[in-house]
């Protein structure tokens, strides 16, 4: 059965994810400038780009069609209803049995539009980009149907609601399964947001980079639709990461939200230690990185199996 | 409402009369594809109305040394009689357009068309006949048709090669299908499959011998790896049109004679189900890895069908297990998933060749390295394109998606109701099942990328091209029924619920176990609402700010020309890479001789390591059989002897017995 939430608050909740994203970006920003022992703009910049950005006129390549003009707007749909489908809070927007399935599906689905929207502009670039994402999107996939799909079988539901809610902290073993779970979530953020150590979301090199290079030619409102999906993409994720310890099951709302903030800040903060840090991998090692993670994913649910 | 079935055949019959009559030219083309596609329409008429008020109907009659030949109309022939004349239908209408091409350069269509007539006929005899005999009759002239009908430019050198391969596989095919019918007559006594069915104390040793040679002979015509070698080779050669009926519904009758198969035994022993799974699940990886890795368009597409026949069999094994297990639900959420899947992939696979074939006519060849920008040059093709690959790799919101959502639902009930350690092989499945979606993913995104968007490689003008309207009409149709399937899954299952119900363990299955695929409609128009809203919204500010068209952003570098673009080996060669062990790639060039530039060129082929292995299996039987050449000597006197050889043999074991 499909569910609504009749609950307010989980649609609050969704639209506060929806406003607070750029901020969760700036954060991270605002983190990273000051451990390199920069004094960084101010928290709330990602918002004033946004607008900049919103202002200016579109200019496409003479070489795009509709692809190119269709695809912001509808990789960011994917993003925002994807996001109905967490639970955030007491319950999920739009709950039922699947609906992981169909997040890793509406997420590709984004994906599939914006690799063909890089190879709609005729540039080699792009191209490169293009092709970079959707090989390392291959080995991102296992990683969430691994962690997610290994927690679906252990709770024995299948819909992040019912998943989430049969979470507890008594079980020590499920404890340590769920944290070694966050990581493997941890590890496909990076990949599936661009961050380091897989993707540099700041060089401006455009051969170094996957979605950066990917959006080269997009501008104006567009750029800002793109822009604005990879935060909330962000955001979407380490809120996945975080849900999988249920804070709010086990403490209540409003401990539970304070817990849930703090492990996001938590997010937050790693990634910008792993951006200080860390350079990115060289492109080659990125598959064995991933496949890495989903070696964390096999293990951890075998030890789990095995335990039990 | 039989009568309807017999109009259909009846035309047919009338198609199969036409070209003996009609000058050769494009209206003998016209005429005899739109009564195929008439009589298509009246028979799906007829399998529609019999699966939306379902009963059961059995006919029979009487053959001379056959005996009773019973027709039977029960949910499964008539789902896989719906597929079939859905897409016959089309094909009849893509054939119009595509066929003129070859007319007006003077090429006969007569005999094509009476062997494409005989193979969508035959395709159709194969669903309703229930009787061993005239079903391997049956089957033998449908891959007679398919097999004349393949080699439609025989006067190429690949086609007949491609044609061989196709011939030689569905002679092996039947081959072992006689093996399978024989065993089962010698264990049940009739040649009726409702006797199959009704036979209950199956000697395990026959069971065995019934299941492997008839899942391996019904497993080659589906294209299971590693019988999927002729599929590759095959599809290319054929004219676009049959290339997307063999795809779309040839190697489903090896879906349905699987299907038929595991609802006739009784399915005692596990194993069977897990090697199925383990062999499907091989088909989809690999066949999706190496569809990668093909430059050629239809190619490409054939190895995708391995993949999608891997997915389908994902399901029947669930099935299989369920039953094993005695766990209703699973049996039938598993054999839900197969058949929906089978009509979700006839459609799209069907929409995905005839696009190839149009994209063929323009480019006058099938490899995708010279293509480019074609999105401007054929715009329909290029959206009822997008719309098949977005479908085909089971993207929310168009029914691959749906039917992968039944295929995923019936892995993770199986691993919750069954203890132990199946769950986590059930596990791996599953993740595979994600893997290779996002390998079709990289893989329609270089097709689509590389043939339809950015500028034209080999440098020619775009400029928009007309498109015949039948092929049109066919080609927009399946992808508005990719749309159609998609947002109202209840439609779908609606199909294939009769199929369902005659199986025996239907009644103990929960009443919901289709939930809550039926009901995913709101969230697909909800997600559909807040698309048209959030681009709807876009467009218009960016219309009130100010849009500016200009050149590609080069990154400083003015002389920017086509062939600076991504080619599709080079989107894909880091994934075919790491395939290494099961793709061989293989590059040659001509090295440097001088200081100044000559012409060269640089070949790379991607190498199907299980095609080689076939290759060299076939060429030692080959030598094996030619040392026993001397036999064959050519001389009459020789002949004779045999004869009279044999007929004292014969007379000998006479007088002994």
């Amino acid at each position: 059965m499909v569910k609504l939430s009749p609950d307010p608050f989980s649609w609050l909740a969704c639209a506060l994810l929806l406003l607070s994203a750029p901020l969760f970006v700036g954060i991270v920003n605002k983190l990273k400038a000051r451990l390199t022992g920069r004094l960084g703009p101010t928290t709330f910049q990602p918002y004033y780009e946004l607008l900049r950005l919103a202002r200016k006129e579109t200019i496409y390549s003479t070489n795009a069609g509709f692809i190119s003009r269709v695809t912001p707007g509808l990789l960011l749909c994917t993003v925002v209803f994807t996001s109905l489908l967490l639970p955030l809070g007491r319950s999920a927007a739009i709950s039922f049995p699947g609906d992981i399935i169909l997040f890793a599906y509406l997420l590709a689905l984004g994906r599939f539009f914006q690799i063909l929207a890089a190879l709609d502009v005729a540039s080699s670039f792009e191209g490169m980009g293009a092709s970079r994402e959707a090989r390392f999107a291959v080995f991102a996939e296992p990683i969430f149907f691994f962690t997610i799909g290994s927690l679906a079988i252990i709770t024995r539901h299948y819909s992040f609601e019912a998943i989430f809610a049969e979470i507890s902290w008594r079980d020590p073993f499920f404890m340590v399964f769920v944290s070694v779970g966050l990581l493997s979530l941890f590890f496909l953020t990076t990949v599936e947001c661009s961050r380091m150590p897989v993707d540099d979301p700041n060089t401006h090199l455009e051969l170094t980079m996957i979605h950066e290079v990917m959006i080269l030619d997009a501008s104006g409102f567009d750029l800002m639709l793109y822009q604005y999906a990879a935060s909330l993409r962000l955001v979407l994720y380490c809120a996945l990461a975080t849900l999988i310890l249920n804070p709010f099951g086990v403490f209540g709302l409003f401990v539970g939200l304070a817990i849930f903030l703090a492990v996001l800040v938590l997010l937050a903060v790693a990634l910008a230690l792993i951006e200080t840090l860390m350079a990115r991998f060289r492109l080659p090692l990125v598959p064995q990185f991933l496949l890495f993670a989903t070696a964390v994913g096999i293990l951890n649910i075998l030890v789990f199996t095995f335990s039990h | 409402m039989i009568a309807l079935f017999l109009v259909s055949l009846a035309l047919h019959g009338l198609a199969l009369l036409l070209p003996a009559f009609l000058r050769n030219d494009h209206r003998l083309s016209v005429v005899c594809n739109l009564v195929n596609a008439i009589a298509a329409g009246c028979g799906l008429g007829f399998s529609l109305s019999a699966l939306l008020a379902y009963q059961r109907a059995e006919y029979s009659f009487d053959l001379p040394a056959v005996g009773r030949v019973p027709i039977g109309f029960d949910g499964l022939t008539l789902f896989f009689l719906f597929t079939f004349q859905l897409l016959s239908i089309a094909g009849s209408l893509y054939a119009i357009g595509y066929l003129r091409h070859y007319i007006e350069r003077g090429h006969s269509v007569r005999g094509h068309l009476w062997f494409l007539t005989l193979f969508i006929l035959a395709l159709q005899l194969v669903l309703v006949v229930q009787n061993a005999i005239v079903f391997l009759v049956v089957w033998e002239l449908m891959a007679i048709g398919a097999y004349f009908s393949i080699v439609f430019e025989r006067d190429k050198e690949e086609v007949r090669r491609g044609g061989f391969w196709y011939l030689v596989a569905t002679h092996a095919s039947v081959l072992l299908l006689l093996v399978c019918f024989l065993v089962l007559r010698e264990v049940t006594g009739s040649w009726s499959f409702d006797d199959f069915a009704h036979h209950t104390n199956y000697d395990p040793k026959a069971l065995a011998l019934i299941l492997l040679t008839g899942f391996a002979g019904f497993g080659i015509k589906a294209g299971f790896m590693p019988f999927h070698v002729w599929l590759p080779n095959a599809h290319p050669a054929a004219p676009a049109h049959v290339s997307g009926l063999l795809s779309a519904i040839n190697i489903k009758a090896g879906i349905y004679g699987i299907a038929r198969l595991m609802m006739m035994v009784p399915a005692q022993e596990s194993a069977y189900g897990w090697g199925l799974l383990v062999v499907a699940l091989i088909s989809a990886v690999l066949g999706v890895w190496y569809a990668l890795a093909q430059h050629e368009i239809k190619r490409l597409l054939a190895y995708h069908s391995v993949e999608n026949i891997g997915i389908i069999g994902l399901g029947l094994s669930v099935a299989w297990l369920g039953r094993c297990y005695d766990l209703p639900e699973l049996t039938v959420l598993g054999f839900a998933g197969a058949l929906l899947h089978t009509l979700n992939h006839a459609v799209f696979k069907g929409l995905l060749f005839f696009g190839a074939g149009n994209v063929y006519l323009h480019a006058g060849s099938g490899n995708i390295e010279t293509m480019g920008g074609f999105s401007r040059v054929i715009p329909l093709t290029a959206l009822s394109f997008l719309v098949g690959a977005v479908s085909i790799c089971g993207l929310p919101p168009f029914n691959g998606f749906v039917s992968e959502f039944v295929i995923y639902k019936s892995l993770f009930r199986a691993s919750d109701l069954m203890r132990g350690y199946p769950p986590l092989i059930l596990l791996f499945a599953v993740v595979g099942l994600a893997f290779m979606g996002g390998l079709a993913l990289a893989c329609f995104t270089k097709l689509y990328g590389i043939v339809f968007l950015g500028r034209n490689r080999s440098d020619s003008e775009l400029r928009r091209q007309p498109e015949p309207g039948s092929s049109s009409v066919a080609l927009l149709g399946l992808a508005g029924l990719c749309a159609f399937l998609g947002f109202f899954p209840a439609l779908g299952l609606r199909l294939v619920a009769p199929a369902l119900r005659d199986l025996r363990e239907a009644a103990r299955a929960p009443a919901d176990w289709a939930s809550p695929v039926s009901q995913l409609e709101i969230v697909f128009l909800l997600f559909l609402a807040l698309t048209i809203v959030v681009c709807g919204a876009k467009l218009w500010i960016q219309n009130r700010i100010g849009v500016r068209l200009r050149e590609t952003w080069g990154c400083g570098y003015p002389a920017v020309n086509p062939r600076m673009q991504y080619t599709a080996s080079g989107f894909a060669e880091e994934l075919v890479k790491l395939g290494a062990p099961m793709l061989r790639a293989s590059t040659s060039w001509e090295p440097l001789r001088s200081i100044h530039p000559f012409a060269r060129s640089f070949h790379s082929h991607c190498h199907d390591r299980l095609e080689d292995g076939c290759r060299l299996t076939l060429r030692a039987l080959e030598r094996l059989l030619a040392s026993f050449r001397w036999i064959q000597s050519g001389n009459i006197r020789h002949y004779v002897l045999y004869l009279f050889a044999a007929l004292a043999y014969y007379l000998l074991c006479a007088l002994i017995w």
